[in-house]
């Protein structure tokens, strides 16, 4: 089994802070199915508090190449975008490919996702792939005086 | 030295990502290439890398645009090998000629280019000399006309259509079409009608330049992506065929595969093609090096640092710059003040492991050998998918080829149990 780094979401979003929202980086980020909304969630608020900007979620299963680079493109504040695949997206992630220029031109862009369609990702989209700024595992955060 | 870090106060982590910020911000791979130029982060090379002796590409391609007006070139070269940047800076040579019309596109900036059709590259052209000839002042009504025409041709049209002008348009004819072999085979397939409509419209819209003599030198990018031979081949000879006998020269990015097809399209059609083989040799490495010391790593990491990363990336100027990147975002999670050798190996594994996801045996095999015994047969469909994902990097060193598997892929490649 091929391992990448672990990280939580409050690390990914503190390296995302490293840089000037502005500055366009995409990230890979592979979760369990069954956290994937629990991620979601955090990130929101993590990149609300650290960042203080926006989340800006979109259901792969959803959305066009079109759809994602119009809403990218006529982001007037700085944010943070997000493509939730649950599921192997042949049609878009082949757009998104193709046409990757269209999301490296303003800000974060991070694919949450699960180990299969990460490694599919990874396999069949070379022109993303080489463009990728990291490879991530990540979880939900854990609650403050959880469970121990 | 942890603990050190861990209890610091805040304000040190504060002023560390003041460090990093900018350090990160000059690597980042996928920054556009005009934000680049802009921020003069650029080197450009002295030399072809295919020969030393030979001027750099940029140079090349634009002083044959200078003087074969016309001329049709390609650039061919890996994903992450600097075609866009080899690209941008033939057009800045050109931009030393004022009255000269350089016109950069990528594709993608106007169409899916996965439902890209023949005819849209014509299309593109005329629309984007129409804007240049707007901004430079009046537009003769004619050009006007033709790009109206073009664009109502070009993008998708919703308008209310009474249902009698929906009924087919039966003429009569009767019989059916009969193809018969000639004795020559046509060496290009016809001109589609449509494609021979928007030429007529986009060469309108250019006449007023053409009258002119004006040099005009279009720049399209994004047609690499396509990967697929066929599909690029299709393009080359509808739409940039009609355009042979205009004046009007293009330099276009072509995929890497083409350069490895057996019918050898691209060398017969281009008039002149340009390849970026992955860097090699003392030159090329020195190159590499200065990428690097550009962009300021020598203030984050020592020479060796810096070695390792120029021989991990291969010679991939992208994968060079997202080794020092990630090394750079390892170190500041790691809330160091310099990348260290540790920081430069965990980068190395992950871009590794990014290029082994997916690989089965047939692909791991293949690797092995290519690394034992440099073994490589670039016309089997296993090989070219490894070159088209960079598994496997081409180069170009002293006048003879040869493969290698890339060097961080090769660091993490399970050994045969």
């Amino acid at each position: 089994m091929i391992t990448f780094p672990r990280t939580t979401v409050f690390g990914l979003v503190r390296r995302v802070a490293a840089t000037e929202l502005t500055n366009p980086s995409i990230y890979v980020l592979i979760c369990e199915p069954e956290a994937m909304s629990a991620v979601q969630s955090d990130l929101a608020a993590e990149i609300e508090v650290q960042l203080g900007a926006d989340l800006r979620s979109f259901d792969a299963s959803h959305v066009t190449i079109d759809i994602l680079a119009q809403a990218i493109a006529s982001n007037r504040t700085p944010g943070v975008t997000l493509l939730a695949m649950a599921r192997w997206e042949h049609t878009l992630v082949d757009s998104i490919d193709r046409n990757i220029v269209l999301l490296t031109q303003v800000g974060p862009v991070l694919f949450l996702t699960s180990f299969d369609v990460a490694e599919r990702i990874l396999t069949r989209a070379p022109n993303l792939r080489s463009r990728l700024a990291d490879v991530l595992i990540i979880g939900p955060d854990e609650p403050i005086g959880g469970a121990s | 030295m942890q603990k050190q870090a861990e209890s610091a106060p805040t304000t040190v982590a504060f002023d560390r990502r003041q460090v990093y910020r900018p350090f990160l911000e000059s690597l980042n791979a996928v920054a556009p290439s005009r934000d680049v130029f802009a921020r003069d982060l650029i080197i450009p090379r002295v030399h072809d890398p295919h020969d030393l002796h030979q001027p750099p590409i940029y140079e090349a391609l634009a002083q044959t645009a200078e003087l074969n007006r016309g001329a049709q070139m390609a650039l061919v070269g890996g994903i992450g090998s600097g075609k866009t940047t080899e690209m941008l800076l033939t057009q800045k040579f050109l931009n030393r000629h004022s009255d000269a019309v350089n016109v950069f596109v990528d594709m993608a900036d106007y169409t899916d280019l996965n439902e890209l059709n023949p005819g849209a590259i014509l299309a593109t052209i005329g629309i984007r000399l129409y804007a240049w000839l707007k901004r430079k002042g009046d537009v003769p009504d004619a050009a006007s006309v033709a790009y109206r025409k073009l664009r109502q041709l070009a993008f998708p049209q919703r308008k209310l259509v009474s249902p009698e002008a929906l009924e087919p348009d039966y003429d009569g004819e009767e019989g059916v079409w009969v193809e018969t072999p000639g004795l020559m085979k046509a060496r290009f397939p016809d001109l589609r009608h449509e494609v021979k409509e928007v030429k007529d419209l986009a060469l309108a819209v250019a006449s007023p330049l053409l009258v002119d003599d004006a040099q005009i030198t279009f720049l399209i990018d994004g047609l690499d992506r396509l990967i697929n031979v066929e599909r690029f081949r299709e393009f080359a000879e509808q739409d940039l065929r009609a355009l042979r006998g205009t004046k009007i020269t293009v330099i276009v990015v072509a995929p890497l595969m083409l350069l490895y097809d057996k019918s050898r399209f691209i060398q017969d059609y281009f008039d002149i093609v340009k390849h970026i083989p992955a860097a090699k040799g003392q030159q090329e490495t020195a190159f590499l090096r200065q990428i690097l010391e550009r962009r300021g790593v020598l203030e984050l990491m020592d020479r060796s640092e810096l070695s390792s990363i120029v021989k991990f990336s291969g010679g991939v100027i992208r994968d060079l710059l997202t080794l020092a990147s990630s090394a750079a975002a390892d170190a500041y999670r790691d809330q160091q003040d310099r990348i260290a050798p540790r920081h430069v190996r965990a980068a190395v594994n992950q871009l590794g492991n990014r290029y082994l996801v997916g690989l089965g045996n047939v692909q791991r095999r293949r690797l092995r050998r290519l690394a034992e015994n440099e073994e490589f047969n670039v016309d089997d469909p296993v090989s070219v998918a490894l070159l088209v994902n960079r598994q496997v990097l081409e180069y170009f060193d002293r006048g003879r080829e040869s493969f290698a598997v890339h060097p961080a892929l090769a660091k993490v490649l399970p050994k045969p149990e």
